[in-house]
């Protein structure tokens, strides 16, 4: 189906950003307009994911260009559920960094630079085409160096040159991948591409010299911007020093990006024929690696930001663990497993936050008893603390059960080091809310910085993103049908390609540049 | 010509590897740079040789005729070299102002300004404004 609104989701960030660095220096009208942007894009993107619940794909070519000449937004059941997931994110941080950031930080560009994030967010998971996949990929990186080196304390200073020189780097891959994939195959539209390979892989043709290569090339520059095992040490640092709306924002969107990616074009393109023989050790090694390394230095560490930010990458295990068996049940729950994270890792930051603000620090042994003091609070954390453990009727257990059942069958181990892995975050998770929450203040407690009151936007963000937490739990059978959709259209691309390119012209010309 | 252009690309990037393993954030971000420049080489290569296999040059597209240059990898180019200068821009403001805040360019005393495990300060406390004030680089 055609939908010419798609393109909203990229024009009315793009718009409120620019609008916001009018008003810069003025934080009310901001605010509204930022909340008006994203409040309404969540409430297309709800509409149009309520379209498409039984398994249609939008479509929207820019200028009526046909797929492999235009520019193609795509809107069908993986990239819907993202964007849904992401603008639930953005406003829940959004709202948060309302009574959180420092009204220095706040006047100074946070808005424009969020908005600017959401641009290249939406644009990548709405993308149908390598090139533009690079050019949203960029355009969010811009974004959140600036949203990195916000402020500008030392200590960011001294970590912000980490993330940028590996995102530089990955990103320059990506373009030489993208070159070499159109001196290849003469296209750099997905559906195209999909269409040629699969046709030479059926009709014996074979696959391109070096495309085995290139397969390889691109999945360094996803797991880097995902934070798979061997290119992960960027991660900690990242999250640890900037504003906590700020973390909590790329905790929730940065990560899963590099995974979207890898979900929507290795199943389609890089991944077919001898391609595959090749990709899928590489992710069934780095998953499990991935994901236990993740949890154990999550455990070893003492502090809640830290902590959380190591469990990311122990997440992003799962959701490789799930792409890795290209199964339609495998990637439904890692798409499933995806959206749940990326709400749930958010609260916990933001919760991390609050308790920042309470107790001065995010030392577990400096803080203690927050359950008396702030029991929203804590009963907010709990809740989400355990989604992300997975406890039967929270949204993380579905996403588990799904990926180690499917698992079982195809690499029985990664399902044991799987359900390892949730052992291990339960006790982590254990670990801040005794400490934290549960236990009387140590000795040594530090005091409160800042004035207690004025966190009445950080509560509603909380909320905001706990309420949704539990209602993808609670509500787990539309959602997953909807993932389930998208697991179906990425082992069978056939109606996606319908839908973007149907008359295939490149691949009528026989599909070399 | 696609030989030279390979020739280019690999003395560029050889380059670039290089200076991306010094110790000190100027050559890395000039390394950076230059990699980038490698890869805008290597898609122009993609467009195949320019010279035809049985003598002429093919043609721009604006001018017509039979044979005609692929315009799309110079298209591309045009998109990864703005992308690339607003990069390199955003890089050496923060050059600039990192040096103004540590004091030290060089990623070793970078890595040591890290506290160990717990941070006294706190990101949610006010930070000051971007080093955009006038202070010198060794304070």
């Amino acid at each position: 189906m055609t939908n010419h609104l798609l393109g909203l989701l990229v024009v009315i960030p793009m718009a409120t950003s620019v609008v916001s660095v009018a008003l810069v220096g003025r934080r009310r009208p901001q605010r509204v307009l930022g909340v008006l942007s994203l409040g309404s894009m969540l409430l297309l993107s709800l509409r149009w994911l309520l379209e498409i619940r039984d398994g249609d794909v939008l479509v929207s070519q820019m200028g009526a260009w046909p797929a492999p000449f235009g520019i193609t937004l795509v809107f069908d059941s993986l990239s819907g559920l993202l964007i849904c997931a992401g603008l639930v994110v953005a406003l829940g941080c959004y709202v948060h960094g309302f009574s959180t950031l420092s009204p220095e930080t706040e006047r100074r560009y946070f808005h424009p630079l969020a908005q600017l994030l959401m641009v290249g967010v939406n644009q990548c998971f709405l993308t149908g085409d390598l090139f533009n996949l690079f050019v949203g990929f960029e355009i969010m990186l811009m974004a959140s160096y600036g949203l990195l080196s916000i402020g500008g304390s030392r200590r960011q200073m001294g970590q912000a040159y980490k993330y940028l020189v590996l995102n530089l780097v990955a990103s320059t891959v990506f373009v030489i991948s993208a070159g070499l994939v159109y001196g290849m195959l003469g296209t750099l539209n997905l559906a195209d591409l999909a269409r040629i390979v699969s046709g030479r892989v059926a009709s014996g043709e074979g696959l391109p010299t070096g495309f085995v290569a290139v397969s390889v090339l691109l999945l360094f520059v996803f797991g880097a911007k995902g934070a798979m095992f061997p290119l992960w040490f960027w991660l900690p640092d990242t999250y640890h020093t900037p504003p906590v709306a700020v973390a909590a924002l790329f905790s929730g969107l940065l990560t899963k990006v590099g995974v979207y990616a890898v979900a929507r074009t290795f199943p389609l393109v890089f991944a077919v024929g001898e391609a595959r023989d090749v990709v899928t050790p590489l992710l069934v090694v780095s998953a499990g690696v991935t994901m236990f390394l993740g949890v154990l230095g999550a455990v070893s560490q003492h502090n809640v930001r830290r902590i959380l930010a190591i469990h990311v990458i122990s997440q992003v295990g799962y959701m490789v663990f799930g792409l890795s068996m290209m199964t339609t049940a495998g990637l439904a729950g890692a798409l499933y497993y995806m959206v749940q994270h990326m709400v749930v890792k958010s609260s916990l930051f933001l919760c991390c936050g609050v308790m920042e603000r309470h107790t001065g620090s995010d030392d577990l042994d400096k803080v203690g008893g927050l359950l008396k003091r702030d029991t929203f609070l804590g009963v907010s954390f709990f809740v989400a603390a355990m989604s992300l453990v997975g406890l039967p009727p929270l949204s993380g257990f579905f996403g588990k059960l799904v990926l180690i059942r499917e698992g079982w069958g195809i690499h029985w181990w990664l399902s044991v080091i799987a359900l390892l892995t949730g052992a291990l975050t339960l006790l982590s998770m254990l670990k801040v809310w005794t400490t934290g929450f549960w236990l009387p203040p140590g000795s040594e407690t530090s005091t409160p910085t800042g004035e207690p009151g004025g966190l009445r936007g950080a509560y509603v963000g909380i909320g905001f993103l706990v309420i949704t937490a539990l209602f993808i739990g609670l509500a787990a059978e539309p959602i997953y049908d909807i993932a389930f959709h998208a697991g179906e259209q990425l082992t069978d691309p056939t109606v996606y390609i319908e839908a973007v390119d149907p008359h295939g012209l490149v691949a009528s010309l026989g599909g070399s540049g | 010509m696609t030989t030279v252009l390979a020739i280019c690309v690999t003395v560029m990037v050889t380059v670039s590897v290089y200076l991306m393993l010094s110790r000190e954030l100027k050559s890395i971000a000039m390394g950076v740079f230059l990699l980038g420049h490698g890869a805008n080489l290597a898609i122009l290569a993609m467009s195949g040789s320019p010279v035809l296999p049985w003598g002429g040059l093919r043609q721009p597209p604006i001018l017509g005729g039979e044979h005609l240059v692929d315009a799309l990898p110079q298209a591309l180019i045009l998109t990864a070299i703005v992308i690339n200068f607003a990069v390199m821009g955003f890089f050496l403001t923060l050059l600039i102002v990192t040096a103004r805040k540590t004091g030290t360019l060089n990623v070793d005393e970078l890595a040591g300004e890290e506290p160990p495990r717990s941070s006294p300060e706190l990101a949610s406390e006010p930070a000051p404004v971007a080093g955009l004030e006038t202070r010198s680089v060794a304070d």
